[in-house]
C-alpha cells in the first residue's frame, strides 16, 4: 500500500513541476484564463486575440493562464492572481462562473467579467455576444459555394447554442440556394479531434462539400476537408491558414471592443455589474476573410444582408419551418430573445437527431 | 451497387478508426502475455501523439514523427517497468501513475505545439484510379500507418506463436516460476515486454495525431488507450484476434456516426455507447461459449487474486 502511495506521489510530484507559474510584474492588473490553449485558432485563441488588444491599446500589462480545469483548480488560480495584485479578473470559460463566484464573494475589491454567464454578484458582471447573425452570412457564402447542394454541420451537443447556429447557418444557405440540405454530425464532445476527423470523412463520403461546425477548435476539421478536397467555413477564428484550397469564410469572435470598454469602465469607476451582451452591429462577432472558392456574385447580397441586420432587421422572424414541416414561427412574427435562448427545434432541411 | 459502395466505405472508416487502437491492443497483448498488465497505455498513447506531431512540426517528416513517438512513450514505459520490476510497486497503481505523468507531461510539453499546421503523410497521386468509386476509396484509406498496423499486427502473431522468443515470453506470463526454473530470464522478457508495449502504443499514438487527425490538443486521445486495455480482453490475449477486436470497435463506431447522417431518430449519446455495448456482448458471449477463463496469462489471474 506504501508503494502504492509513493507510486503515485511521485507522479503527482513531478506533475506539480509542470504547472504555470504566475510570474507577474507588481504593476500587472489584468488577468485572463483560457479552458483550453490559447493557440486552438478556436474559443480560447478568439479571447486571447481580444488580451493582446488590450494590452496593446491600453497600455495595461495582462496575464494568462491556459488549459484550467473547471473545477477548485480555477480557484487556486484565480486567488494566485489575485495575491499577485491582479484587479481584474477574466474567467473565460463558461463552467467558471461558480468558482468565480466563490473568488468574488471573498475579494470585493477585484472585479471579475465572466463569459456568457447568467447570475451575478456585485464585483461579477458577465460578456457575451450573439453570433447567429454571422452564422447566417456564413451560410449564405455556403450556400452560394456548394456544388451538391449538401452542407455538413459537427457539432458537440444538442444544446440551444449549438441549434441557433445550425439553424442560422441553414436558412443562410437557403437563402441564395433554396434546395441546400444541412446534415449534423454531434461529436458528444466540445475537442474530440478524432472523432471529428471521422465525422468531416463520414460526411464527405456522402457527397456533402461545404463542412461547417461549432466545437472548441475548427483545425482538425478544416484540415479533413482540405485533405478530402472539399470546402470548409470556420467557426470562432479565422481559420483560413489550414484549408486554403477549400476555405469559404466563417463566424468569428471579435472581443477587443467589449474587453477594451469592460477594462476602461473599471478604470474610471463607471463599471456596473450588468450581463454585458452585443451582436453584429457593436462589432463584437465579424466574419472571416473569404475564400477563394465564394463566387463574387454573392458577395454583394451577403453585404446588403449584413447592412440589414446592423439597421435593425430581425434574423429570426417568420416564416419558419421546423424539420417536418410544421410552422414554428409564423410569417411576420419575430421570436423573443428569451424562445431564441432555449431554441429546441431544428430548421426544415436540416437532417439530424435533436437528443 | 450503392449498398455494396455502403458498406465498404463504412468498413474502411471503421478501419481508420481501429488502426490506432490495433497498434495499442498489440502492444498490450505483448505485455500482458509476459505477465503484466500496463494501465498507463492512455499516457503512453498520448505522449506518443505529442512528441509525433512535434517531430513531424519541425522536421516535416511524419516518419521521423512515427518514431519520436514510439521512442517517447518507450521511455515513458521505462518508468512503468522501473517501478513494476526494480521497485516492486504495484503494477496497476504505477499503471495509473505513468497515464497520469503521460497526460500531463504531452499536456505541458505539447502547449507549443497547439495550433501548428503539419502535412502528415501526402497521399500520392492515383490519377484515374482515384476516382473509381470502390477502388477510389480503398486507395485513400490505406494510408501508411494503417498498412504498418497490418503488417504489425501479422508481425506480433508470428512472433508469439511461432518464435522461440515469442514461447519464453508466453511462459514467463504463465508462470514465471516455472520459466524461471527452465533458465528463462524472467526480469529481462519481462523489461523488454513492458518496453515493446510502450513503443506500440507511442506509435498508436502518433498514427493518430500524424496521419489520422493530423492536429495535437491535450488529452486528444479521449480515452482510447483505455478502450484498446478492454479489447484486449475481447480479444483474449491472441494477437491474431486483436485485429478483428479493433476492427468490431471501428466499424460499429463508423457505423454509428453514418447513422446520425442518416437521420435516424436515436439520441446521439445511445449511438455513441453501442461500440461499447457491442464490445461487451461478444466478450459476454465468447466467454459464455469457452466456459473457460478466457486465455487470462495465469500468472496476470494471480495478480488480480492477490488485489485486496
Amino acid at each position: 500500500m506504501i508503494r502504492q502511495i509513493l507510486t503515485l506521489a511521485t507522479a503527482t510530484f513531478l506533475l506539480a513541476g509542470c504547472q504555470p507559474k504566475v510570474e507577474a510584474p507588481a504593476e500587472t492588473r489584468v488577468g485572463f484564463i483560457y479552458v483550453g490553449p490559447r493557440t486552438d485558432f478556436g474559443y480560447n485563441y478568439a479571447m486571447d486575440q481580444g488580451r493582446m488588444a488590450v494590452e496593446k491599446d491600453l497600455g495595461v500589462k495582462t496575464v494568462f493562464f491556459e488549459n484550467i480545469p473547471e473545477n477548485a483548480e480555477v480557484e487556486r488560480v484565480m486567488e494566485r492572481m489575485i495575491a499577485d495584485g491582479i484587479k481584474i479578473i477574466f474567467p473565460t470559460s463558461y463552467g467558471y462562473l461558480d468558482p468565480a463566484l466563490n473568488v468574488a464573494a471573498k475579494h470585493p475589491d477585484v472585479k471579475f467579467m465572466h463569459a456568457g454567464g447568467f447570475k451575478l454578484a456585485p464585483n461579477l458582471g458577465t460578456f457575451f455576444a450573439d453570433i447567429d447573425e454571422v452564422e447566417y452570412l456564413s451560410g449564405m457564402a455556403a450556400g452560394a459555394s456548394t456544388k451538391t447542394g449538401k452542407l455538413g454541420f459537427i457539432a458537440a451537443h444538442p444544446i440551444p447554442q449549438t441549434l441557433r447556429n445550425i439553424n442560422a447557418f441553414t436558412l443562410g444557405a437557403q437563402s441564395v440556394n433554396p434546395k441546400a440540405t444541412m446534415t449534423v454530425v454531434w461529436t458528444g464532445s466540445w475537442s474530440d479531434p478524432t472523432k471529428e476527423a471521422e465525422a468531416a470523412n463520414t460526411l464527405a463520403d456522402q457527397g456533402v462539400d461545404v463542412l461547417t461546425m461549432h466545437v472548441d477548435g475548427p483545425i482538425t476539421i478544416a484540415q479533413t476537408a482540405e485533405k478530402r478536397g472539399i470546402m470548409v467555413c470556420g467557426y470562432h477564428a479565422d481559420a483560413s491558414s489550414f484549408a486554403p484550397k477549400g476555405w469559404v469564410t466563417g463566424a468569428a469572435w471579435n472581443w477587443a471592443p467589449l474587453m477594451e470598454k469592460i477594462v476602461k469602465s473599471i478604470h474610471d469607476t463607471t463599471w456596473k455589474s450588468v450581463h454585458l451582451r452585443g451582436k453584429l452591429s457593436d462589432g463584437y462577432v465579424k466574419m472571416a476573410s473569404y475564400g477563394p472558392v465564394v463566387p463574387e456574385s454573392v458577395k454583394p447580397k451577403i453585404d446588403s444582408v449584413k447592412k440589414a441586420y446592423e439597421t435593425g432587421a430581425k434574423l429570426w422572424s417568420g416564416p419558419i419551418l421546423d424539420q417536418a414541416g410544421t410552422i414554428v414561427l409564423a410569417a411576420g412574427d419575430t421570436l423573443p430573445m428569451a424562445k431564441i435562448e432555449s431554441m429546441n427545434f431544428l430548421v426544415k432541411g436540416v437532417v439530424g437527431s435533436l437528443k | 451497387m450503392e449498398i455494396l459502395e455502403i458498406v465498404l466505405a463504412i468498413f474502411l472508416s471503421g478501419l481508420r478508426a481501429a488502426t490506432p487502437l490495433l497498434y495499442v491492443l498489440l502492444g498490450e497483448t505483448v505485455t500482458e502475455r509476459a505477465g503484466i498488465a500496463n494501465l498507463g497505455v492512455e499516457g503512453q498513447m498520448l505522449s506518443g501523439a505529442c512528441a509525433g506531431f512535434a517531430v513531424t512540426a519541425v522536421t516535416g517528416n511524419p516518419w521521423l514523427g512515427l518514431v519520436a513517438g514510439a521512442f517517447a512513450a518507450t521511455l515513458l514505459s521505462c518508468v512503468h517497468a522501473f517501478l513494476c520490476l526494480v521497485v516492486g510497486a504495484n503494477m496497476f497503481a504505477a499503471g495509473v501513475a505513468v497515464w497520469v505523468l503521460g497526460g500531463g507531461l504531452s499536456a505541458f510539453f505539447g502547449i507549443p505545439f497547439v495550433g501548428k499546421r503539419i502535412d502528415g503523410f501526402i497521399p500520392p497521386d492515383f490519377g484515374a484510379l482515384g476516382q473509381l468509386p470502390l477502388l477510389g476509396t480503398l486507395l485513400r484509406t490505406l494510408t501508411p500507418t494503417v498498412l504498418l498496423g497490418l503488417a504489425l499486427w501479422a508481425a506480433t502473431g508470428w512472433f508469439l506463436y511461432r518464435t522461440r522468443s515469442g514461447l519464453r515470453l508466453r511462459a514467463v506470463g504463465e508462470s514465471a516460476d516455472s520459466a524461471a526454473t527452465m533458465g528463462v530470464a524472467v526480469k529481462r522478457v519481462k523489461w523488454l515486454a513492458i518496453l515493446a508495449g510502450g513503443a506500440f502504443s507511442g506509435l498508436g499514438g502518433a498514427a493518430l495525431s500524424v496521419d489520422q487527425v493530423r492536429n495535437w490538443i491535450e488529452w486528444m486521445t479521449a480515452g482510447r488507450g483505455l478502450v484498446a486495455v478492454g479489447l484486449v480482453i475481447v480479444a483474449r490475449w491472441n494477437p491474431w484476434l486483436a485485429l478483428p477486436a479493433a476492427l468490431l470497435f471501428g466499424v460499429v463506431e463508423a457505423l454509428t456516426l453514418r447513422m446520425q447522417t442518416w437521420g435516424v431518430p436515436i439520441s446521439s449519446y445511445l449511438l455513441s455507447t453501442f461500440p461499447y455495448l457491442v464490445c461487451l456482448a461478444v466478450l459476454v458471449w465468447g466467454y459464455v461459449r469457452a466456459r473457460t477463463r478466457g486465455g487470462m496469462p495465469r500468472d496476470l489471474a494471480q495478480a488480480f487474486a492477490r488485489t485486496e
